[in-house]
């Protein structure tokens, strides 16, 4: 084979990879639309409990809202840098992804702590069990994104920008994206409902 | 580097662009929901129509599907999921509201009778109300009903309100036999909670909280 046909050879096997991920995210998404459908449907049962509307902190919800938006943008910024060859920029603009991935997580983890130790937990009425499982679900997608960053980055700095490595950060990076996508329709449907 | 390759990538001014353009399509439904600017199934709409609208900027310029050279089989097997979302979602509400809506007997003869006004089934009247009515209010204050006896005429309503601590359950008839009047049975009444219901049948009811059974009154419909 000539070096021309093995890069061709790669290309197409990239694009089945990313198709398969592809494959993956929809199947994904079909999991958290069943869970938007119990939240829609259990949304009003509170067992006389307080609703979302009582409960939720509108202000705290805008800054995850944007902090995620953000990361989703630096993620981009990465793989721009990634598919340059530009480690010290994919490494920077990835760690910034991270961190505020991070701090999403510690602000929902806050919200989470805050309702449990006012007494609404997971069991306390269908409406909170429908929330915790779809909220805490996405969350979940973000804990397992940042371990999976992590990672990928600790082989980066280890092995350099190699091509298995930049489809593996191409993936990463369309799975941050779309758990984005998710957390719009949470902010939507979940808190800004609650006060329609 | 291939043609194919460049499918996926995007310029940082895509990046950009998309940045700015999902960032307004978040603080522009806060702002309304935050100061009640539209209320209803306005702002539900709206709300709805930025979510869309943002979703499509990012996955045309975070994801860069439908760009790129065909065939664009990413974008088909998206707008498969997304109908087979459609159909799990919509039916799901579809259903569930319909259950909620029928739930009871007691709450289907309550919707023919109040919500959809029909005065008549198989040559029996209903007791509907399909004209405007005066309202009434009774309120639960310092476990007492104040008026503890109302009387009204047929077609009224009532709203019953709780402004005790504790929560009520309103049940009519006489302690312990609860009936169901006007297709009403149990009036949950959290604290300062309304509910009002339509003197659809004529007569003098006892009504009760099933909880603290001391605590009742009566009305009058003529």
């Amino acid at each position: 084979m000539t070096e021309k046909e093995i890069t061709q050879h790669e290309a197409a096997a990239d694009e089945r990879a990313m198709f398969g991920f592809w494959i993956y995210l929809m199947t994904d998404l079909l999991m958290f639309s069943a869970l938007f459908a119990v939240f829609a449907v259990l949304r009003g049962n509170t067992f006389g409990g307080p609703t979302g509307r009582e409960l939720f902190k509108l202000p705290q919800v805008l800054a995850e809202t944007i902090i995620l938006l953000t990361s989703s943008f630096t993620c981009g910024v990465a793989m721009i840098a990634a598919r340059r060859g530009n480690k010290g920029q994919t490494l920077l603009w990835f760690f910034l992804t991270g961190i505020l991935g991070l701090v999403f997580l510690s602000l929902e983890v806050h919200e989470f702590a805050g309702l449990i130790h006012d007494g609404h937990t997971l069991s306390s009425n269908a409406f909170m069990s429908s929330f915790f499982v779809l909220v805490g679900t996405h969350g979940l997608h973000i804990l397992i994104g940042l371990l999976w960053m992590g990672i990928t980055l600790a082989y980066v700095i280890k092995r350099g920008l190699n091509g298995p490595l930049v489809r593996k950060l191409a993936m990463l990076s369309l799975f941050w994206h779309f758990l984005d996508i998710v957390w719009i329709f949470i902010f939507t449907f979940v808190y800004l409902r609650a006060f329609v | 580097m291939s043609k194919q390759h460049n499918r996926q990538e995007g310029t940082m001014g895509s990046y950009v662009i998309g940045f700015v353009l999902a960032l307004i399509c978040s603080l522009i439904p806060y702002y309304l929901v935050f100061h009640q600017t539209v209320t209803g199934n306005g702002l539900l709409a709206t709300i709805l129509g930025f979510a869309l609208a943002q979703m499509l900027i990012q996955i045309t310029f975070f994801l860069h599907i439908g760009r790129g050279p065909k065939p664009r089989w990413e974008l088909y097997f998206f707008a498969a999921t997304v109908s087979s979302i459609l159909v799990v979602v919509g039916g799901s509400l579809l259903i569930i509201n319909n259950l909620h809506y029928n739930m009871t007997p007691d709450e289907q003869t309550a919707n023919v009778v109040n919500n959809e006004g029909i005065t008549q089934v198989s040559g029996f009247k209903t007791g509907a109300c399909p004209e405007a009515h005066t309202n009434h209010q009774i309120v639960v204050k310092n476990n007492q009903f104040d008026p503890a006896h109302l009387v009204a005429a047929k077609c009224d309503t009532v709203t019953f309100r709780n402004e005790d601590a504790e929560s009520r359950t309103i049940a009519f008839g006489t302690p312990p036999q609860d009936i169901a009047y006007a297709g009403q049975r149990d009036l949950s009444l959290p604290k300062n909670y309304n509910q009002t219901i339509i003197l659809s049948e004529t007569g003098t009811y006892q009504f009760y909280d099933s909880l603290h059974q001391t605590v009742a009154g009566s009305l009058t419909a003529n």
